[in-house]
């Protein structure tokens, strides 16, 4: 579905060769990429991957040091960050502490020299957008919470009626409901303005529940890019694969999945990466003895750490409580090769 | 439990009030001394009157004093603040190769003697023929003063978080726009602070302006010689005066600053 | 990080105190090195000056102010710590108050503080001898014009500056690392030592610098309150410049102030983290 939006919607941002070094690091290393119109497009990488450096380029914080930026069709590379039509919500929100929340919001809008009476209509437009109640609009910044900051940076950003919206990791130092209400928020937003938003994070979990498509960042470079299933079912090398959480990695080695001492189909590559609740206890078509090391109840699930004959650790995943699995207790675990995702790397 | 708790608050109270006693009782003195009209110290007084003060108000003396004291003082709040706030752009704003090292130098003339520093001034400007007055008095407390200054500004420094310029920028804010919208209202009740500390360090100061201000004799230094050697009975009253003149600059200063705020408000 | 500006702001303050602090810094040093009782900058250069210090008696008036100095960042310390404790922990609202009023004083002139010390501690009708007369007919004596005195005023000038970095260093105590160390067994003195001591080692290393080095150089409380009874290094340069008219020798026992205060500051100076501390 996100492949043929993809295809239907027109390019907004396009970059090709980016690139930006400090010295002798190398923070973005010969990036391209086509964003296109409406879309919700999210950079996941560890810290140090180059994403926060990325998005700073696309904004217009930073200049590249080789590369092109076209912004529908038109180059941008040079323009500064108040010259282009995009809006970021930063990391620290960067909230304006000695200004109230409407002269916040409405900061964009003055510097455009739009009169006080039309900045102060779209200052309440905006507060309803962010579902904030209007008389946010003289309350201090610092009399907000850690979820009306958010909002406030939000209705900010989205004042200057921006082409791009740039998120750099805003959710990164809130609590865990928090956030999650806000990703819906976020998500529910991007649906009802119809903006592109270009989201900067290091959780791939909160990628997933966002995006459109999702790029993930390793040393300066997108090694993969695609839908979040894309991403989740066919895994480009074991970094992504561990980046969506624990997963079994296989190595094949002879034909044998080395550790199981079992042969390894004919369209075997490097490793196989087998996600926990594809490997099931009873039949399958590979089999193998596993011992119970540790069972950790999650809820409505077991997570079983497991260990086969010659000592290699697995990880297996089941409905329920699954009492019958104490620990030192072996059985039978199997699992199917369709269900296996190979890697090469 | 509950009478130690007590008794031991009971303790911590009377030690903070011994403290502020032997802080303020010293101060009270020059209060109480200063409303005599004998030459010689006889307390309690026998007349308790005002008429030092107004001998010293219509003394020469305590005129030229004071404006001797303004000159220097305003001059060095002049300077300190242009050369301590870029000082703190330095020090605080940017992270630079240097850096460190300049934040070291420039704490030194904090932990130096200060009569010492004095004494070298006064010798270097005889080196150079520069002579004495109260402008080589600017000079001697400007070496203290601006490092101080420095460091004001940049504790505001440290606590403001960059991000807000580049925000404004990428709203569509000028470079002159960012400064005036965010990093001078945010900065300014630092470089304001450091505004007073410099007024404030340069009226008080003794032991840079007894050797560098040569024939003109700010307050404290006229304080200084007339109790330490050739005793006028003024000293009291100028004493009070002299902090009291301060004391109504300074809050002065804050009116002016909070009404200028309020204009801006409505 | 390659093009900051940083550089470019700090050259004034950089330019200012290179020739008004480290420039004078190398004056001194060349007087020191010309011959007794000249008064002009040659190139022939001698550590006579320096050899007279040493064999002249001048090693004691040093040892009267570094004496001075020590007694007093005692002094100071042991009076600021429990009230550090006290502001930060137990005074509550009060604190800021409290400490508002413990700050002002380094604005009031020493001149005027320590003339109010002297009519404070005057013999027979000053106003502490004065009031006791008066009002119980105590008749008392006095310290005025003592050594004593002199570090009674040493003390009392220097409190704030002793108090204020250890406010600061008191504060980055954390209660919870108080309170694990009472968990896990150590009584009042062994958390003093183990845990609040080191966690307010910045602040007190600070506190400590910056009232041995004022409280070296101090002349003024010697002056007023000590009567001069005893000869402070200030004192005794001041006369070889003013009275002997010897500004060379003046200039070498400056240098050696001057080096007495860089051995102590420098190596502190070194290994303190100014960004933590400002933060």
């Amino acid at each position: 579905m996100a492949d043929a939006m993809q295809d239907s919607r027109p390019v907004i941002l396009s970059l090709a060769g980016f690139s930006k070094s400090f010295g002798e690091i190398q923070a973005v290393d010969n990036v391209s990429l086509d964003i296109s119109e409406g879309e919700f497009l999210t950079i996941v990488g560890p810290s140090g991957s180059g994403k926060s450096t990325l998005v700073r380029l696309l904004a217009g914080l930073e200049s590249p040091s080789a590369g092109r930026l076209l912004l529908r069709g038109r180059d941008i590379t040079v323009i500064p960050a108040n010259r282009r039509p995009t809006a970021m919500v930063f990391q620290s929100l960067a909230l304006f502490d000695h200004k109230s929340v409407g002269e916040n919001i409405e900061f964009a809008m003055k510097m455009k020299g739009v009169p006080p009476a039309d900045r102060k209509a779209r200052v309440h437009e905006l507060l309803r957008l962010v579902r904030l109640p209007e008389s946010f609009y003289a309350r201090a910044t610092t009399q907000c919470s850690g979820g009306e900051r958010q909002r406030i940076a939000l209705a900010r950003a989205f004042a200057s009626d921006p082409d791009i919206l740039f998120f750099d990791e805003p959710l990164s130092a809130i609590d865990y409901r928090l956030r999650k209400a806000l990703e819906v928020e976020f998500k529910d937003l991007h649906q009802r303005t119809g903006r592109t938003f270009v989201y900067i994070t290091h959780s791939l979990e909160e990628a997933m529940v966002m995006s459109d498509r999702i790029a993930i960042m390793q040393a300066g470079q997108i090694i993969q890019i695609g839908t979040p299933e894309e991403i989740y079912g066919k895994p480009a090398n074991r970094f992504v694969a561990g980046f969506l959480g624990e997963v079994n990695i296989l190595e094949v080695a002879g034909g044998h999945f080395a550790g199981l001492d079992r042969p390894a189909p004919a369209n075997a590559r490097r490793y196989a990466v087998l996600r926990p609740e594809a490997l099931r206890p009873g039949k399958g078509d590979v089999t193998a003895d596993l011992t119970v090391v540790q069972r950790l109840m999650l809820g409505s699930r077991t997570q079983l750490f497991l260990r086969s004959p010659t000592g290699a650790p697995l990880i297996s995943e089941v409905a329920g409580d699954a009492p019958e699995f104490e620990r030192g207790t072996t059985y039978s675990f199997g699992f199917s090769p369709d269900n296996i995702a190979w890697v090469d790397e | 439990m509950r009478v130690g708790r007590r008794a031991a608050a009971v303790v911590r109270a009377l030690w903070i009030v011994a403290i502020l006693a032997f802080l303020y009782v010293p101060i009270v003195s020059v209060v109480l001394a200063s409303l005599a009209n004998t030459r010689y110290m006889r307390f309690p007084h026998k007349v308790w009157t005002l008429d030092a003060y107004r001998d010293a108000l219509g003394s020469f003396t305590t005129w030229q004093i004071h404006s001797i004291s303004l000159s220097i003082a305003v001059s060095v709040v002049l300077i300190a603040t242009v050369l301590g706030t870029l000082g703190a752009v330095a020090f605080a704003r940017y992270d630079w190769r240097g850096r460190s090292l300049f934040q070291r130098i420039l704490v030194l003339p904090i932990f130096f003697p200060q009569p010492v520093l004095g004494l070298g001034l006064l010798l270097s400007f005889s080196a150079v023929g520069l002579a004495p007055s109260w402008k080589t008095a600017v000079i001697g407390h400007l070496v203290w003063i601006v490092p101080i200054v420095t460091l004001v500004v940049s504790i505001r420094f440290f606590g403001y978080d960059v991000a807000q310029e580049e925000a404004a920028l990428d709203l569509g804010a000028s470079r002159w726009q960012v400064i005036r919208e965010i990093t001078m209202p945010q900065l300014w009740p630092g470089v304001f602070s450091g505004m007073l500390f410099a007024f404030l360090l340069s009226w008080s100061n003794l032991p840079l302006s007894i050797y560098t201000s040569g024939p003109d004799t700010p307050l404290p230094v006229w304080l200084f010689t007339r109790t330490a050697t050739n005793y006028s009975p003024l000293v009291p009253s100028v004493a009070v005066i002299g902090t009291a003149v301060s004391a109504l600059i300074v809050i002065a200063l804050a009116l002016v600053l909070a009404a200028g705020k309020a204009v801006r408000r409505a | 990080m390659t093009h900051s500006p940083g550089p470019k702001f700090a050259l004034p303050v950089a330019v200012f105190l290179l020739a008004c602090f480290a420039m004078p810094i190398v004056i001194v040093a060349w007087y020191s090195l010309m011959p007794p009782r000249t008064f002009d900058l040659g190139i022939d250069l001698t550590l006579a000056n320096y050899h007279t210090a040493v064999t002249e008696g001048y090693a004691r008036p040093l040892m009267w102010s570094l004496l001075g100095a020590l007694i007093t960042t005692l002094g100071t310390a042991l009076i600021a710590w429990p009230s550090a404790v006290i502001l930060h922990r137990h005074a509550g609202r009060g604190a800021t108050v409290v400490s508002v009023l413990i700050a002002l004083p380094i604005f009031i002139s020493e001149s005027v503080r320590l003339f109010g010390m002297n009519v404070f501690l005057m013999p027979r009708a000053g106003i502490l001898a004065g009031s006791l007369d008066w009002a119980f007919g105590f008749k008392i004596g006095s310290i005025l014009n003592t050594w004593m005195a002199a570090l009674v005023g040493m003390i009392y000038i220097h409190l704030p500056f002793m108090l204020f970095p250890l406010l600061l260093g008191v504060s980055l105590i954390p209660q919870d690392r108080i309170e694990a160390a009472r968990d896990l067994g150590a009584n009042r003195w062994q958390t003093f030592r183990e845990v609040e001591l080191p966690l307010a080692a910045p602040g007190l290393l600070i506190g400590a610098l910056l009232t041995f080095v004022l409280s070296l150089g101090a002349n003024a409380e010697a002056a007023i309150l000590g009567g001069r009874a005893v000869t402070v290094i200030t004192a005794a340069i001041e006369q070889r410049f003013n009275y002997a008219q010897d500004w060379p020798m003046g200039a070498a026992l400056t240098m050696v102030v001057i080096i007495v205060t860089a051995v102590i500051v420098l190596p502190v100076l070194a290994r303190l983290d100014l960004n933590r501390l400002t933060q």
